[in-house]
């Protein structure tokens, strides 16, 4: 009797959809974490009571540090109501880059959570974290391809730039200055900084007159307010305080 | 005839022989068999992964290759085995890190993680055409507590105080039989762990081991200095 051996197992694709192919994959590889899973930086619709940040933010420069600032107020209805006085609108990204952000809260929370885990996978892979060109192109790509409704300031140290800040926009524009302001206090700011920003100001001088931007701002913009946060960056890594004013601020 | 049983028996993840065994999950514990050890040695607040190294000609340019991988800020992943296989299960490893912290926006726990990664080497022993991952992974890590878990071919997962995979694993296991003890301190732990994989390997040289110590504080490298050491201590 002729021996009959058992068949091949049949070549199957795995049917399993799992994000986290490995073998035999064609949409993954070693992308950033939001083009393998769109879905962390996707948008289900505008919701009526998504909280705004409305928002001043600021970053200035000096030789040795970035400083960014912003107010602290959430509000629906573009500040026709105020819903949170104590809103953390910098934040820090990785040990030497941290953001200033406006937009919609919730957006821009997602937005820094993304961009966290995002420095944190580039540094586990390539053993530094990336640098300013690399966080704010990636940054840029992320706002220019998802509907997240956030338009920050990036501030940072790299060996590139030193001290830095960027201005990033919906579009994935990055553009560069040594200040800018943002957010629906943004022109009040930079009447502020023309007036009151110089070149080769200490990190102390700049800090108080980024607040002082802000806080001249908060009084005419109904959507900001409630109060400044301060983080200055230096290839040391990034201090963030908060303050009731600018007065307080040194 | 059992021979040529287990021969038909062998060729498809997704059969079972007649007494029950998945014979290419096997052949993977195998191939992890000959790969270059591995040992992990909990302490009472850190935990040790130690791997062995070794140039494969002087002319290897990978003087520090690394074979002890960091995920995330808390946890240290190395493998026996394909090496190939292993850098992939660790940058799986290392996007689920990430999209847990984006998902929870806080660090995911040592054994979530190891249990994420060992899903994914059981959906390979049971999905046709495709073969087992041919490493086994040994996760350090510190999520409040220290924690050291075994992930094998088909997807078990295993907590140790401490382990070894690879080739000499058996010899390591014997010494940590021996010498381990409750409580353990950094420098302690550091110690057993070459000390299992002196045993595991002829002729040890503490340059060709790549350590490192995970603590509640981190992940940290340890340096060759404290390696030579260390060995010289336990020799």
């Amino acid at each position: 009797m002729l021996f009959r051996p058992w068949p091949l197992a049949p070549v199957v694709k795995p049917t399993r959809h799992s994000e986290d192919q490995t073998a035999g994959q064609t949409r993954g590889g070693r992308r950033p974490l939001h083009e393998r899973d769109p879905g962390l930086v996707e948008d289900a619709g505008p919701s009526a009571d998504a909280a705004e940040t409305g928002t001043t933010i600021v970053g200035v420069t000096t030789e040795d540090a970035a400083v960014l600032a912003a107010d602290q107020r959430a509000s629906v209805g573009g500040g026709r109501f105020v819903t949170n006085k104590d809103t953390r609108k910098v934040e820090q990204i990785h040990p030497t880059a941290a953001a200033a952000l406006s937009g919609t809260v919730g957006h821009l929370q997602q937005f820094v959570r993304v961009l966290r885990s995002e420095s944190r996978l580039y540094a586990d892979r390539r053993g530094d974290p990336p640098s300013l060109t690399a966080l704010s192109t990636l940054a840029g790509g992320v706002l220019r391809s998802s509907p997240l409704a956030v338009s920050p300031l990036l501030g940072g140290v790299d060996d590139e730039h030193g001290p830095a800040v960027f201005t990033l926009d919906g579009g994935g524009g990055v553009l560069t200055d040594d200040y800018a302001a943002g957010g629906s206090g943004m022109q009040l700011a930079y009447g502020v900084l023309e007036q009151d920003y110089e070149p080769d100001l200490t990190p102390s001088a700049a800090r108080r007159v980024a607040a002082r931007a802000v806080e001249s701002a908060s009084e005419r913009d109904t959507a900001s307010g409630n109060g400044l946060t301060v983080a200055t960056v230096t290839g040391d890594g990034v201090e963030t305080d908060e303050y009731n004013a600018a007065g307080e601020v040194a | 005839m059992q021979g040529t049983d287990q021969q038909a028996y062998d060729r498809g993840t997704t059969i079972f022989s007649p007494d029950g065994r998945l014979y290419q999950v096997e052949y993977a514990r195998e191939a992890v068999g000959q790969g270059a050890p591995v040992v992990g040695v909990r302490g009472a607040d850190s935990v040790v992964l130690a791997a062995h190294a070794p140039d494969r000609s002087p002319l290897a340019a990978d003087g520090d290759a690394e074979k002890v991988s960091s995920v995330d800020d808390h946890v240290a992943v190395a493998g026996a085995g394909h090496a190939a296989d292993t850098r992939q299960l660790v940058d799986l490893a290392r996007r689920r890190a990430q999209q847990e912290r984006v998902r929870y926006g806080e660090r995911a726990p040592v054994a979530e993680l190891g249990t994420a990664v060992a899903d994914h080497l059981q959906e390979y022993t049971q999905t046709g055409g495709a073969r087992p991952y041919g490493t086994a992974l040994l996760v350090a890590g510190h999520d409040g507590d220290p924690a050291l878990v075994e992930i094998d071919p088909s997807g078990a997962t295993q907590s140790w105080r401490a382990d070894a995979v690879g080739s000499g694993a058996g010899d390591a296991i014997a010494v940590f039989e021996d010498g381990y003890g409750p409580a353990l301190g950094d420098g302690d732990a550091i110690a057993l762990a070459l000390d299992g994989l002196d045993a595991a390997v002829e002729d040890l040289d503490a340059a060709d081991v790549d350590a490192t110590l995970v603590t509640g504080t981190g992940t940290e490298r340890v340096d060759g200095d404290r390696l030579a050491g260390a060995l010289g201590d336990a020799s």
